[in-house]
């Protein structure tokens, strides 16, 4: 897809389009001086440094995922040295019936919920984004006062339920559909997006709705993939919802909720103290069960990132069409 | 592109009430599904601040518990375990601004100046995912790697060296948590710098490069005005969270370095509250929180105007 | 402002007059007023049912008495090959009900083959709501709040103040009473034949609620294991151990630093009794007092802190890591440790030997910490799982309930306990050297435990393929047995107003123990927090328990 092509398609008479011609994806533009040798090294050694403390851990978890019980009662602790391998922690979680439906459940709400929060917030950052534009200060005020003050877990309980929110799983998407973080972070992109091209566009005859659609969002995408991220992992990871709204509905659970009752098996079990339950006991999550819960929880991210890493080099378009 | 978006009219500025609002109906109509999400999630829920000035029994509900008027709040002010709490928070909150806020963005820059695609996407993909660790694995692994009976100081011990007591250690509890933050979050934190960097328009970078600006002028004069709005958003919300440091981590190490050390805020309310049943104090101090993080982050943005930044919004 | 103020005044003044009323009076407030849920023994004993002891299954190692009210549990290392049936036919008539109990673990799939099997046997339509037990407490207080509790609940009783299971008595709970008092509950005999003690444990306001599960004559509060194998390599006994002392000097033999082994994992909670301390109070020439304010309490935090000052704890222990102590009590790197006895069972056994072949755990027997006074450990509540019906149920609702209940609470080697604890031969185990034996389907739906959270029998000891466990702490609980007391307001339910419940939960005083005995600070810093507690609240406290529980209900023993 060329430039070009995109600004085109919008029906906008930007003042000035050409062909893009740098090569900035895989080599030095030209224009760049070359790199130092202290300057490399520099770089090197802090990127390196950091890649190392990352990795270590990242290791450390993995190991331990794939290590035998007998392992990990051996190291007293996370394995760091291979000692013992089996996939039977992955294999425990991957047959269970649950899990497979809850896979189901958690794409299902994070696809929904992502959509859903993307479209809202990307209209209201939008709507806020034009400076004097009537009430627009007040409205900001109004989503930012909800970043700093809440009712409190009873009384949003209370509301979601009253509308009948219990065991729906709209418990788990709208209460929590709207970030004012992104919205305000969507909305720092967009203020900045050149009133060249929307004053064009005006001229044009093109209304709010168009220009958003056709002049913001295609400058924007960068921050629509992030914003979209953050949703889509917020909604990905959320457990607090379904623990007050959908406790006991374990058949409507999502992922992440049904992996966090394997992690906490036995786990700070306060009857512990007393008397143990009859005759069988809860036995404490084996810590191998554990870590492929969090590998489990890794890998979806690995899988959507570089989709998102890809409009990271958008910036070119922006060039091509401002000048 | 630049930082000073002309307004989006060229119209002179008092222009009647009506006039304004038939010119931007669609722009009010466009906020109305976020405003209405959180007029009934977010605004209605807060009658329950009531509780703050009541001595609430969540059985009997808000509106028939006991009213106490400022009770709790003539409590906490004499408790010496809040201001224990707040004087942790903000010193804490001080520490991550000067040594955590600044390292995404270098990072960001760093990462942008890698001139091989390859590297970075491979750093790009690979340090955000401590973020996905949740609090307590991430200081599991800092135990098993710093802690008394951890790697280093069975290596220290070894070889007599001594050992090195910073797990338990409450002097020196703020850089523990400030470099684990770092740890688990900056990686994740760069992801909003690397998108404004990717809309700064490589053009100039060229003309600069042209005019004979070398690298470092190149940063000063474009990618760093270039991040300006976003750092400025980022700045002024973390001075309005001034009071929020974090909870899980300090919940999870506060056996470690004692109470005194560990408790902020949100602890605090937690634990001398909703643990200990006294749900009208942790409403109090929550309460404190908030009206004080309004004023923080009014504040904060007022400063951003009164240096020409546009903080929040533009002034 | 002043007026609110006074009105305050006012009512601060009247509350302590009205917590002081009878329970009836208090009860019918909405208000504040809470009622102190606590029994009159002659009120109480109009309402318990009567016991009547069962055991159609024999015991491989019999029941010992210790004092009045406790009785070590049976040991059995046998299954009976022919199960026999305790409840004539059905005990259900077709009613649907749903049931909510905290598991902590991984969930079993809904309508799976054993919940089928147990809806046919029980002859009801009983829905298993299992909801993560982690978030139990924050789960229970938002359904309550939005008045959504199912037909029948487990409340375990240690949250009994987060959930205020006293208020909720007689208002979304059901009054048991005219059910099961005295002879009515020979209708449900094995609901009869759990001990007295428990019952007691359910009861509020003088009347019947909860229906106990896992209930003990001998539950405890925990005790110190050791590592029995690693002793016995070393010539160490548990009988060697008979002071404070002794254990310092344990300390001091078993650690090595260098080697990554410290003596001691944290064991403060598990220990501190050996002071000839009570678990809260203690009744002094009539008077009530607190246990913060014994002396031989800041004895036990003197010690605890030399322990950890001499480095003899574990620094994990010591930066508070309690979810790894399991794992480095496997390993060899902690060779004391405190646990619940509940630790003492199969899984952990298994979890041993999978690290360490001769792992074996062993207690130490109650000692007094000067080795001279007689030892004596208190007694923990008879059960601390009770489950509750709603209130909304009809009368014959709640009769079919109960007689689901007689059901789940058949004894060890009945039939019906089979089903319960092992579910479908074939399908769910299989016998194995005769014992029963899950299948991976058992594992799966029926080990995950729900059922046995509405009801269930008294505890039995019984560790199937690892009867070493069995023999161990069969025996230690005999030998122990003797050593046991009931503690003041033993089984009693109190609530308490919410300033007087602050105080009770003294979380400054709990924070500066913690930091004490982790080696940060010194006796004298929670001697200033313990006179803090006292003037802010705690003599308030002794007070409220004096006029409110001690002088109107006893001490409960």
């Amino acid at each position: 897809m060329t430039d070009t092509l995109t600004i085109d398609r919008t029906g906008t008479k930007p003042r000035r389009t050409g062909p893009d011609v740098h090569t900035r994806h895989s080599a030095r533009p030209r224009w760049e001086e070359p790199p130092t040798v202290a300057g490399q090294a520099a770089k090197g050694l802090t990127l390196g440094g950091f890649l190392l403390l990352i990795l270590l851990p990242l290791w450390i978890v993995v190991v331990t995922s794939l290590s035998t019980q007998g392992a990990v009662n051996r190291a007293g602790g996370l394995v760091i040295w291979p000692d013992g391998l089996t996939f039977e922690a992955y294999r425990e979680m991957l047959e269970d019936p649950t899990v497979r439906m809850a896979l189901l459940v958690s794409l299902g709400i994070t696809l929904v919920g992502t959509a859903l929060s993307m479209a809202v917030s990307i209209l209201c950052a939008y709507g806020l984004s034009r400076s004097r534009s009537v009430g627009h200060r007040f409205l900001l005020g109004l989503l930012i006062v909800t970043m700093f003050v809440n009712g409190g877990l009873i009384p949003t309980f209370l509301v979601v339920t009253g509308l009948g929110g219990y065991d729906q799983w709209w418990a788990l998407i709208l209460p929590s559909a709207v970030s004012v973080f992104n919205i305000l972070v969507l909305r720092a992109f967009y203020t900045q997006t050149s009133a060249d091209l929307i004053d064009a566009a005006r001229v044009d005859g093109a209304g709010d709705w168009r220009i958003l659609w056709s002049v913001v969002l295609p400058t924007s995408r960068a921050v629509t993939a992030v914003t979209a991220l953050f949703y889509a992992v917020g909604y990905w990871n959320s457990f607090f919802n379904v623990m007050l709204y959908m406790p006991t509905d374990s058949e409507k659970w999502p992922l992440q909720y049904v992996l966090y009752t394997y992690v906490n098996r036995g786990n700070g079990m306060p009857g512990s103290l007393n008397a143990g339950f009859g005759t069988a006991h809860a036995q404490t999550a084996p810590l191998a069960l554990q870590m492929a819960v969090v590998v489990l929880t890794l890998v979806p991210l690995l899988i959507v990132y570089p989709f998102v890493q890809k409009h990271f080099r958008t910036g070119v378009l922006t060039g091509a069409v401002k000048g | 592109m630049t930082s000073t978006a002309t307004p989006v009219t060229t119209a002179r500025p008092r222009l009647s009430w009506r006039v304004r609002l038939r010119r931007d109906r669609s722009l009010l109509l466009m906020t109305v599904p976020a405003v209405v999400l959180l007029l009934v999630f977010n605004y209605v829920p807060l009658f329950g601040l009531a509780t703050a000035f009541q001595e609430y029994d969540p059985l009997v509900g808000v509106w028939n518990s006991e009213w106490v008027g400022f009770d709790q709040f003539t409590r906490l002010f004499a408790d010496s375990l809040f201001w224990g709490a707040l004087n942790n928070t903000l010193y804490l909150s001080f520490v991550q601004l000067v040594l955590f806020f600044p390292i995404p963005i270098a990072l960001a820059l760093l990462l942008n100046s890698v001139i091989s695609q390859r590297i970075r996407n491979f750093v790009q993909s690979v340090v955000y995912l401590p973020h996905f660790f949740s609090w307590v694995l991430a200081i599991t692994v800092f135990q098993q790697m710093l802690g008394g009976a951890g790697v280093l100081n069975q290596f220290l011990r070894g070889n007599d060296i001594g050992t090195w007591d910073i797990m338990t250690n409450p002097h020196t509890f703020a850089l523990l948590v400030t470099s684990q933050a770092i740890w688990k979050e900056a990686g994740w934190g760069i992801i909003v710098f690397l998108a404004a960097l990717a809309a700064i328009n490589t053009d100039l970078y060229e003309a600069a490069a042209v005019d004979g600006a070398g690298r470092w002028r190149r940063l000063w004069h474009i990618t760093l005005p270039g991040l300006r709005g976003v750092i400025m958003l980022m700045l002024v919300l973390r001075l309005g969270n001034a009071l929020t440091v974090g909870f899980e981590q300090f919940l999870i190490q506060r056996d470690a370095v004692g109470h005194e050390a560990a408790d902020v805020l949100d602890t605090f309310s937690f634990y001398y509250g909703i643990a200990t049943g006294n749900y009208s104090y942790g409403a109090a101090a929550g309460l404190f929180k908030s009206v004080i993080s309004l004023l923080l982050i009014w504040g904060a943005n007022k400063l951003a105007h009164a240096f020409g930044e546009d903080g929040l919004y533009r002034r | 402002m002043g007026t609110e103020l006074n009105r305050r005044s006012f009512l601060s003044a009247s509350l302590v007059g009205v917590a002081a009323m009878s329970p009836l009076l208090a009860a019918c407030g909405s208000g504040p007023a809470q009622k102190t849920g606590a029994n009159t023994e002659s009120g109480l004993q109009a309402a318990l049912p009567a016991y009547a002891p069962s055991s159609p299954v024999t015991p491989d190692i019999p029941s010992v008495p210790g004092g009045p009210d406790i009785m070590t549990d049976p040991g059995f290392l046998t299954y009976p090959a022919n199960p026999v049936a305790t409840v004539p036919g059905v005990p259900g008539r077709g009613g649907s009900y749903s049931a909510v109990t905290p598991l902590w673990g991984t969930v079993p799939p809904a309508g799976n083959a054993f919940y089928q099997a147990m809806n046919k046997a029980l002859g009801v339509e009983l829905t298993m709501k299992p909801a993560d037990g982690n978030n139990y407490n924050t789960i229970i207080p938002t359904m309550t709040a939005a008045k959504k509790l199912p037909d029948w609940i487990q409340l375990p009783s240690w949250w009994n103040s987060n959930f205020n299971v006293g208020g909720l008595a007689g208002t979304q709970l059901a009054d048991l009473t005219p059910y099961l008092a005295g002879d009515k509950i020979k209708k449900y005999p094995n609901l009869a034949a759990i001990p007295t003690g428990a019952w007691r444990a359910g009861a509020w306001g003088d009347k019947l609620y909860g229906i106990p599960s896992f209930s003990s004559s001998i539950a405890l509060a925990g005790v110190v294991f050791f590592r029995r194998d690693i002793f016995d390599a070393k010539g160490i006994t548990a009988d060697q151990v008979r002071s404070a002392d002794d254990l310092m000097n344990l300390g001091k033999e078993l650690t090595d630093a260098k080697a990554g082994v410290w003596a001691f994992d944290d064991v403060w909670t598990y220990l501190y009794p050996a002071w000839g301390l009570p678990n809260k109070w203690a009744v002094d020439n009539g008077k009530l007092v607190h246990k913060y304010e014994l002396p031989q309490f800041l004895d036990a935090l003197d010690w605890h802190n030399k322990l950890a000052a001499n480095g003899y704890l574990h620094p994990d222990g010591m930066a508070g890591d309690k979810s790894n102590a399991n794992t480095r009590f496997y390993a060899g790197k902690t060779l004391i440790t405190g646990d619940g006895t509940g630790a003492w069972n199969l899984a952990d056994y298994q979890s041993g030997t999978a690290a360490t072949a001769s792992f074996r755990r062993g207690a130490f027997n109650v000692i007094s910490a000067d080795g001279k006074a007689t030892p004596q450990l208190f007694l923990g509540p008879s059960t601390s799982e009770l489950s509750y019906l709603n209130g909304n149920l009809k009368p014959e609702q709640i009769e079919e309930l109960l007689a689901v209940a007689n059901y789940l609470a058949a004894p060890y080697g009945s039939a019906e306990y089979t089903m319960v604890n092992f579910g479908v031969e074939g399908l769910h185990y299989t016998r194995q050297n005769g014992v029963p034996t899950a299948t991976d389907a058992g594992k799966k739906e029926v080990q995950a435990q729900t059922f046995p959270f509405l009801a269930s029998p008294r505890a039995v000891i019984s560790n199937p393929g690892g009867d070493v466990v069995t023999k161990d702490y069969a025996a230690w609980q005999a030998a122990n047995a003797k050593s046991l007391y009931k503690p003041v307001f033993w089984n009693m339910n109190i609530s308490m107003p919410q300033s007087v419940a602050t105080a009770d939960a003294a979380q400054p005083v709990e924070d500066a123990i913690k930091d004490c005995y982790h080696g940060k600070k010194k006796v004298a810093d929670v001697q200033s927090a313990i006179a803090t507690w006292k003037s802010s609240g705690g003599d308030k406290l002794t007070q409220w328990m004096t006029d409110n529980v001690l002088s109107k209900y006893g001490t409960g023993q």
